[in-house]
């Protein structure tokens, strides 16, 4: 069997009321390991993580990184992020995610919190950038604030979601902050 | 944690790279701007109405050509009387005060206050999402008005605020002894009381949208509040901003 590596399966941004502004999913690469990713399993997955966010929030006063919230099995596991204005991001790994290649981390060398920065970072750049569009309201997404027709609260920028789909693509266990912004 | 990332550099606070006079002008031709909009929009508004109406009246006219007498003689006086504001509203039009600001009905002054307000209201959630991203959270509702009064006011307006007041219930009091936007501001000491008076309203129409991006940065931070601002003295302004569900 090829050695494993870890890769992102899917990324979750959140808003501050804990509805969902956006999902992204990434199916594992490799031969034998090209099934679809449920979206509604993920769903789920990224709906255990808000009670976690809460329950660590007094603690985690000063940063932004939550690090690592829970494992779900041998190889799912999911980091969380949180910004200042209550923004949630949530990356779930799949340890066995792609095919390793070259000189990269494997499955079992198990992953570090830091490694996971860069992505968030990345994240939290393309949110900013987002914000930064005046033809986005970020009352509209919220489900207590919007005073339209509530159809879907989500994000439809397509430069964000082209950016969260980069994002996931592009990271691999110790990426540098640097390479990660292109 | 120390900077978010290198391409972050080049919109870095601390090396703008925009014309600092381009803020004060954009500051200043802010209320005018918001005024000819409203304005427009409310044109709009009566045309379209106008349009609406005369449908209504030709509808009203063809199906009562055929009925009785009566009716037609009452739909012919709400022709009348929907005829007569129009000209009556154009006539208080393009009057003009003595330093050259039109004057406006009060629906238009309400819709260019809510206009500047939210204008300001949408640039302060984008501010704090931006410059809040390498800060410690804030803890208390004290934490965030600090950040307001101190990283905000000094990208924004260039400078610190001078005074802060709370009575620890919600409410802040927020004083800038020579607030950016006034600063320009100035008094006809030769026309007596009367010119510091309309100096003043003036100077009142230029703190609207500042009172949005407080507005905007608490909402931001989780803090629903209200903030009204004054000016009693050029160029001094202080903003008062009551937290929901503060008893003074």
């Amino acid at each position: 069997m090829d050695s494993r590596s870890p890769s992102i399966a899917c990324i979750g941004v959140i808003g501050r009321s804990n509805n969902p502004l956006h999902i992204s999913l990434f199916p594992a690469t490799g031969p034998g390991y090209e099934a679809e990713r449920d979206r509604l399993e993920f769903s789920f997955m990224l709906n255990t993580c808000l009670d976690i966010f809460e329950a660590r929030l007094p603690s985690k006063g000063l940063t932004h990184d939550f690090g690592l919230l829970h494992a779900l099995d041998e190889r799912i596991a999911m980091y969380g992020w949180m910004t200042n204005t209550g923004v949630k991001f949530v990356i779930v790994i799949d340890i066995e995610g792609t095919v390793a290649e070259g000189g990269r981390i494997t499955a079992g060398m198990g992953l570090r919190n830091s490694d996971l920065t860069p992505a968030f970072q990345a994240l939290q750049h393309a949110y900013i950038k987002l914000l930064r569009n005046p033809f986005y309201e970020p009352d509209d997404h919220d489900p207590k604030l919007t005073k339209g027709p509530t159809g879907s609260l989500q994000i439809a920028s397509p430069n964000f979601i082209r950016e969260v789909e980069r994002i996931g693509k592009a990271w691999y266990p110790g990426i540098r902050s640097d390479e990660m912004l292109k | 944690m120390s900077k978010l990332s290198p391409s972050l550099d080049t919109d870095d606070a601390q090396n703008p790279k925009a014309n600092a006079a381009a803020l004060d002008f954009l500051l200043i031709e802010l209320v005018p701007l918001a005024q000819r909009i409203t304005e427009q929009v409310q044109a709009r508004e009566k045309v379209l109405m106008e349009e609406y109406r005369r449908s209504k009246i030709f509808t009203n006219n063809t199906a009562s050509s055929s009925s009785s007498d009566k009716t037609t003689s009452t739909s012919a006086t709400d022709g009348a009387d929907v005829a007569s504001p129009p000209s009556a509203a154009k006539d208080t039009k393009a009057e003009v005060t003595s330093i050259g600001f039109p004057i406006v009905d009060e629906q238009a002054r309400e819709g260019m206050f809510w206009r500047l307000d939210s204008l300001g209201y949408r640039v302060g959630q984008g501010l704090v999402e931006r410059f809040s991203a390498n800060k410690p959270r804030p803890q208390t509702p004290l934490d965030c008005i600090k950040f307001v009064c101190k990283d905000l006011w000094q990208l924004v307006f260039r400078k610190q605020i001078d005074n802060l007041k709370t009575n620890h219930r919600g409410i802040f009091v927020l004083t800038d002894q020579r607030f950016q936007a006034l600063s320009r501001m100035s008094v006809d000491k030769r026309a007596g009381p009367k010119a510091l008076e309309e100096a003043l309203s003036r100077a009142q129409l230029s703190l609207y949208f500042p009172c949005g991006v407080i507005r905007g940065a608490l909402a931001g931070l989780g803090i629903t509040a209200s903030v009204t601002a004054e000016s009693t003295e050029l160029p001094t302004a202080t903003f008062q901003i009551k937290t929901k569900g503060a008893n003074a």
